[in-house]
């Protein structure tokens, strides 16, 4: 299964969220690919805390192996190679767990036919080789978009099962962009379509995970006051219509991250220690990330809304 | 195989090298699988051949003027050719002459019309026309696709520092004797384009002469037009007796029907026998005698030659015949190769 | 000239790579679909075995370098020539690719003409002297970026091959390619072929070192190589299996897979044995001068041993998951 992360914007805690699925699936038993095709500024390193594994890398990357410079892209086995003090162990029953870093220094680029033969022949092989694949994607109507798009419609992927997830904060810009990233013209779905995907089958392969969401029902905001506690849920309620209009209400929802001071600082992964030795994190944080890492494969979550 | 050319000693020899053995094969093993072993199909050898001619439709439509000019002028290189041919111990060398005809880029006139035409201002100029071939042979011979085999053989010579990865850019369908210029392509945001380079010939001493050769173009239907150079390079292996297709040989010599020529050129053998006590057809070396304008084009087989990887079972052959006989064959299949080029059109 | 040993100058040394994945079809491939798939040459005949296994191995094909050797001294000899390069496929299941070279001591100063190299294919001729045990342990090794790099060659053929339009993409199970690097020097005169060294290094990587008489034409060596690494990877990829594989009473919460209530013991360990028990058979292959290469490993660390204990493993999960849940779980529930 490969599961494309997109956004319409910076800022979403997309990389870090996804790196979070990712690490919650090998938890849970799932051999997982982390692929950073955040080409403008890939970062999956220091979200999984491998800085100096990654500087061992350079130029043999994944804009090099795209490019057509190195025929293997270098890949990082995190549990062996973090220096994130809570992962070093493997844990017991866990899945592999690898990160296919960018080039240090890269940057966006066009991609043509050759990069997209090599990014099938990518995909393909780890698809062989792990459960889960996650790509991080640029942010907006990327060349990262359109390679995904391309290589999943190409007929060598015909029986590779994908899926996609936008994300977004939950703000009136962020909910109308992420809307214009997936549907309008040049958007997800007509780009899709463009390059031989069936739109239906498309749409249906595509969630929204609504991301730094703060709940007014939370203990973190039960200090405010009252006046504060109606003014938020009457926004809560305002931008629940407003992605309804914008086809992308609770039904395509996979999944909602509370705001959570550690993704939007730090961008690192939650553990378990994180919340329970030292209270760092909510719980409901992780609770939230390991319910959507479940979905992801969930087939009740997916299909026609 | 319908040719009455023979071999001396096996037809067929199996090969020895590359057999899917197991433990309990080797020599005198009891059990065989013939799908498990190659084969290499021998071809007799000259020791030259020498060609009197190509023949295009331009010099067709000159007139028969044109073909008897042609002939007197090869006449003295053609003796000085057979003479060069000499063979250790004195002994007559094995030389056969033939001509090519080209039906691949336009048909004209018909074997029967044209046949006699030219084994008679041959004649008329002293020589003899041993073998005739035609170019569509070269691209395809029966129903074995020669020129798409032989495209599948071209190993790119490595400009230095190759290493093992594959170049990023091929140019399909074209064949260097060198590195081409770098190709702009867009760069990584916030990276510089590549500066303007020279092409390099990889052989070069000190300056290049570099050549980059067309080897075919496909139409907008997908048909593929092999391009005159490819199919020379393909002419000249046929004549040095290394082309096979799955072991056997390709291009055997048939003799004509005793009858006339016929009036269609589909109809005629890619490559016929006219003088039946003519020696063998392929030979450890050729010699080429054209006029001058072929110069670039032979240049380009030249380029292609040096870039294939022929059939090894027929390599071996000929080095283990050819050692037998004491004849001295260069080592590259390239160098094999020898021409004359008159002034002329 | 053209000597029939222009081929085969003395070599004192002979490298190589395989790449060994499982061939990603949800049914092997018969026969005739696999001489198609390895058909790399249009005028060149597939070899096709089929006792005492289905095997198919495409013809040979050559990739020119000019480029350093690696070494492990730190010298830095320009080396020009040829390196082969085929894919085998087993039981139309298992592909593996294998590129090779072999060195001759000496070679000329300069760079020749390339139809002498073209003559003389899977050879490639160093500038100058070479010390052998040197570059034997470059290769082992991996050499600097810039250095021939044969296991680029074998990857190369196999990207190739991965393209090909009768792979339906659809892997019966997850497995891991392995790269296993070669390098044999000559053996000391009269005595016979021997393995010094197979060792499993990186996840993925295993290094062979062999001396070997020099009479051997290195295509043998490289098919005893490609038996090693086809066993070996055989090994890895069912010692996987059984990792990833939860063993006792089912867990309720675990990857529930909808619409398939069998253990998920009997889900992971079924592919084993619809597509890879059958495989083992060591020596199928070898050159009968090389196959008592095998018995060293068979004495340590025993790879047949190891097999047949996997493969009682799994035909044991099988045959416990074949009686009745009531009874199996009997004595876990107090």
């Amino acid at each position: 299964m490969i599961v494309f992360a997109a956004s319409d914007k910076g800022g979403t805690g997309r990389s870090v969220t996804s790196a979070n699925l990712a690490y919650q699936r090998a938890l849970n038993g799932d051999h997982v690919a982390y692929v950073d095709f955040d080409f403008g500024s890939p970062t999956a390193a220091a979200v999984f805390d491998v800085p100096s594994a990654v500087r061992g890398t350079r130029e043999r990357g994944l804009h090099s192996y795209l490019e057509g410079g190195t025929p293997e892209p270098a890949m990082i086995d995190v549990w062996r190679q973090t220096e994130h003090p809570h992962l070093h162990a493997w844990p017991n029953q866990s899945g592999r767990l690898v990160l296919f870093p960018g080039d240090i220094g890269g940057g966006e680029f066009a991609t043509d036919e050759d990069a997209l033969e090599r990014c099938v022949d990518l995909l393909l092989r780890l698809n062989g080789e792990f459960d889960v694949i996650m790509v991080d994607l640029s942010a907006g109507r990327s060349y990262a978009v359109d390679m995904a798009l391309a290589a999943t419609a190409h007929p060598r992927m015909r029986n590779v099962p994908f899926r996609w997830l936008v994300f977004h904060r939950w703000t009136r810009q962020h909910v109308i962009a992420a809307s214009g990233l997936v549907h309008r013209e040049h958007g997800i779905i007509r780009g899709g379509v463009e390059r031989g995907h069936d739109e239906l089958a498309l749409r249906s392969a595509i969630r929204f995970v609504r991301a730094a969401v703060p709940d007014p029902e939370s203990a973190v905001w039960s200090q405010g006051s009252p006046a504060q506690a109606a003014w938020m849920q009457s926004c809560d309620e305002a931008l629940r219509r407003l992605a309804a209009e914008h086809a992308i209400g609770d039904s395509v929802v996979l999944g909602i991250v509370p705001l959570e001071p550690i993704l939007q600082w730090r961008e690192q992964l939650i553990t378990e220690e994180d919340v329970l030795a030292t209270q760092i994190a909510n719980k409901e944080t992780l609770e939230a990330l390991e319910e959507i890492a479940r979905r992801l494969t969930d087939d009740t979550y997916w299909g026609q809304p | 195989m319908t040719g009455a050319e023979s071999v001396t000693g096996a037809g067929a020899e199996p090969g020895t090298a590359g057999a899917l053995s197991g433990s309990g094969a080797g020599s005198g093993a009891v059990f065989r699988e013939t799908t498990a072993d190659p084969r290499t199909q021998a071809v007799p050898l000259s020791h030259l051949s020498l060609e009197l001619g190509h023949l295009y439709m331009e010099d067709f439509e000159a007139g028969p003027q044109r073909l008897r000019e042609h002939f007197a002028r090869v006449r003295p290189w053609a003796d000085a050719a057979r003479a060069a041919a000499t063979v250790p111990g004195g002994r007559r060398p094995r030389v056969s002459t033939c001509f090519l005809i080209d039906d691949y880029f336009a048909r004209f006139s018909s074997p029967a019309e044209l046949v006699p035409l030219i084994v008679e201002e041959a004649g008329r100029a002293g020589l003899t026309v041993d073998y005739l071939a035609r170019e569509s042979g070269c691209a395809v011979t029966g129903k074995v696709p020669v020129a798409e085999a032989v495209a599948g053989r071209i190993v790119e010579s490595p400009p230095p520092g190759s290493y093992g990865l594959r170049p990023p850019a091929r140019q399909t369908g074209w064949l260097a004797n060198g590195e081409r210029s770098p190709v702009a392509r867009a760069p990584q945001a916030m990276k510089r384009a590549v500066p303007w380079e020279p092409p390099k010939e990889t052989a070069a001493r000190r300056h290049s002469v570099f050549l980059d050769v067309e080897l075919w173009s496909d139409d907008a239907d997908g048909h593929r037009l092999w391009s005159c150079p490819f199919l020379a390079a393909v002419w000249q292996l046929a004549r040095l007796g290394l082309l096979r297709n799955e072991g056997e040989a390709v291009f055997v010599a048939e003799q004509p029907d005793p009858g006339a020529f016929p009036e269609d050129w589909d109809e005629l053998p890619s490559l016929v026998r006219l003088n039946p006590r003519a020696d063998p057809f392929a030979a450890y070396r050729t010699a080429s005698v054209l006029p001058s304008r072929f110069l670039p084009v032979e240049h380009a087989v030249r380029v292609v030659l040096d870039q294939l990887d022929v059939d090894h079972g027929a390599l071996r052959q000929v080095a283990e015949r050819s050692a037998r006989e004491h004849a001295a064959v260069p080592d590259s299949v390239a160098d094999r190769v020898s021409y004359v080029f008159y002034a002329g059109p | 000239m053209a000597r029939p040993e222009a081929s085969a100058p003395d070599a004192v040394l002979a490298c190589g790579e395989v790449r060994t994945r499982l061939l990603p079809t949800r049914q092997a491939l018969d026969i005739r679909s696999a001489a198609q798939f390895l058909a790399l040459r249009a005028d060149e005949r597939v070899l096709l075995s089929e006792r005492p296994a289905l095997y198919a191995r495409s013809p040979e094909t050559l990739t020119g370098v000019d480029c350093p050797l690696p070494s492990a001294n730190g010298s830095r000899v320009r080396a020009v020539g040829t390196v082969a390069a085929r894919a085998a496929l087993t039981e139309g299941r298992v592909l593996q690719t294998s590129a090779y070279f072999r060195l001759p001591s000496t070679g000329p100063d300069q760079r020749r003409p390339w139809g002498h190299y073209l003559v003389r294919p899977g050879v490639v001729e160093p500038f100058g002297k070479l010390l052998p045990e040197a570059i034997a342990e470059g290769v082992l090794g991996g050499g600097r970026p810039g250095d021939l790099d044969v296991g680029l060659i074998a990857d190369g053929l196999l990207t190739r091959l991965l393209r090909h339009p009768l792979l339906d993409q659809r892997p019966p199970l997850r497995s891991r390619p392995t790269r296993l690097r070669w390098a044999a020097l000559p053996a000391a005169p009269g005595a016979g072929p021997s393995l010094e060294r197979f060792t499993l290094a990186e996840d993925d990587l295993r290094t062979v070192r062999l001396r070997v008489p020099p009479a051997i034409p290195p295509d043998r060596i490289a098919g005893l190589c490609d038996d090693l690494a086809l066993h070996d990877w055989l090994l890895t990829t069912v010692v996987h299996l059984l990792d990833g594989v939860r063993f006792g009473a089912p867990e309720p919460s675990a990857r529930p897979r909808p619409g398939d209530d069998r253990p998920a013991a009997v889900l992971a360990l079924r592919p084993a044995v619809d597509h890879l028990l059958h495989l083992w058979m060591p020596r199928a292959r070898v050159a009968s001068e090389l196959a008592p290469l095998w018995d060293t490993l068979e004495r340590q660390p025993g790879f047949t041993r190891q097999w047949q204990a996997l493969v009682q493993r799994i035909r044991d999960q099988l045959t416990l998951h074949a009686i009745p849940a009531l009874y199996r779980e009997a004595e876990l529930t107090p």
